[in-house]
């Protein structure tokens, strides 16, 4: 089976068709890319998890000729990938050893009360200004960037240059100019921010990291800024889809609604199921063969390009039976929505408990909410490489 | 049981100490595993058996008492 990747969904709930198919027939298959280059998709949960655990086989640094991409805009934006998501160990490590503490657990949770304040905040603006409002204007894109301008350490205000730089990253449609434009314009932003920071320190990640690593001479500011302009990126982009498509599982699903409002100890569960579900990052990881390698009986060459797909391992009935349905009560903890391996989501404990948060304030603040227009005029991101939505009209 | 971690391999997820609370916490220095009881009993109960599954970088492991 080969067909030019990437593909399209026929629902806009579920991956494309084709890796349900692919699938069931093997643990990975070849597809065609942009350039006529060959590369493998890996769509079952244990191969993806393996690969991504096999650093000795299979290389994730982005800088090189052979690394696979799904755009030609992104073949230079890797190329320049200075930040430890698009290097190997022990590079990797050391990077990302440097940042560690400020996404640990306990240091998310200390977060919890405060989003909440900004949750309810949006809320109500959102509810003054209403109905009817779009809910990704309204909360999915502004709670986000407001958790991340405050932990981070950058102006709020900046949030829709922020924003416009990760879209060049991920989307589908950008030209390789604009995406390298966008990316140098994010990194020199934060470059500038490293500097103010350093004159003018404050409570916040930019001033903690030049105190700890930069002024002891562990890490440049020109390395920083490539790892900072990462963090804002993913803080801004990844979290904005989840709520958008957490939103929409529950606004098209009144039992589910009615049971999570009974029982708000379930949100964690739920928002586990929605990540699994949604998985919104569709074409990382990204692996690059270092020998012949193979699996499933089939044989990846040395120098090949894979693509781990999330969304596709993540609905594996071998490891979640049932798997196209959203289950709150299944086990799920096994998800790869923030991948696996040494580069596994460095953000990922801040992402729950913003979803967490945010769905439980939706829940309690606006139990009449609903869809405002057919589900056919929801726009549903297929120009992107993260999956969500671009818009959400509700009502109450 | 007895619980040890690598932290030669921890990539500071925080999986451990968020399906082991009890079992693992994380150094406040530098993020990194820290194990706060390498006889935590029962595998299920405890939450070890889910970490060591879920830990990202392998970094975990259980033995069984010799």
């Amino acid at each position: 089976m080969s067909a030019t990747f990437p593909f399209l969904r026929a629902c806009p709930f579920d991956p494309p068709p084709q890796y349900a198919v692919a699938r069931a027939a093997a643990p990975l298959f070849a597809v065609t890319l942009w350039n006529g280059r060959r590369a493998w998709v890996v769509t079952r949960h244990a191969e993806v998890r393996a690969i991504l655990m096999d650093d000795k086989r299979f290389s994730g640094r982005m800088a090189q000729p052979d690394f696979p991409t799904v755009t030609e805009a992104r073949v230079t934006v890797d190329r320049n990938e200075r930040a430890f998501v698009g290097m190997d160990n022990p590079e990797h490590d050391r990077y990302r050893r440097f940042f560690t503490r400020e996404f640990s657990v306990r240091r998310m949770q200390a977060l919890i009360p405060r989003m909440e304040t900004l949750a309810n905040e949006l809320i109500d603006e959102m509810f003054a200004a209403g109905p009817p409002a779009d809910l990704v204007a309204s909360l999915a894109v502004r709670y986000p960037s407001l958790v991340m301008s405050e932990l981070f350490g950058s102006p709020y205000e900046d949030h829709t240059f922020i924003i416009r730089c990760a879209v060049a990253r991920h989307g589908l449609t950008q030209t390789p100019g604009e995406a390298e434009t966008r990316a140098r314009e994010l990194a020199a932003y934060v470059r500038r921010l490293i500097a103010a920071k350093e004159a003018s320190p404050g409570d916040d990640m930019v001033s903690r990291v030049i105190a700890e690593h930069v002024l002891p001479g562990h890490l440049s500011r020109d390395d920083f800024a490539e790892i900072g302009a990462m963090i804002l990126r993913a803080g801004h982009d990844t979290t904005t889809n989840m709520i958008g498509m957490g939103a929409l599982l529950l606004l098209r699903d009144a039992g589910l609604r009615a049971a999570l409002a009974a029982q708000p100890e379930k949100v964690e569960a739920a928002v586990e199921e929605f990540l699994r579900y949604v998985s919104p990052v569709q074409f990382s990881p990204r692996r690059v063969a270092l020998e012949d390698v193979e699996i499933g009986g089939m044989l990846v060459k040395k120098g090949e390009g894979l693509f781990m797909s999330l969304p596709a391992a993540n609905r594996d009935e071998r490891v979640f039976a049932d798997a196209d349905r959203v289950d709150i009560g299944r086990d799920n903890s096994e998800h790869l929505a923030f991948g696996y391996g040494i580069h596994q989501c460095l953000g990922q404990m801040l992402a729950r408990y913003e979803l967490q948060v945010m769905v439980r304030a939706l829940l309690a603040r606006l139990p009449g909410l609903r869809l405002a227009v057919p589900l056919e005029q929801v726009r549903f991101k297929d120009d992107m490489q993260i999956y969500g939505i671009h818009n959400l009209p509700v009502a109450w | 049981m007895k619980v040890s971690i690598d932290r030669t391999r921890c990539v500071g997820a925080g999986q451990c100490v968020r399906v082991a609370p009890a079992v693992f916490d994380q150094d406040e220095k530098d993020g990194l595993v820290v194990l706060i009881n390498a006889r935590p009993g029962d595998l299920g109960a405890s939450g070890v058996g889910k970490a060591a599954l879920l830990c990202p970088a392998q970094a975990i492991r259980v033995e069984p008492d010799a």
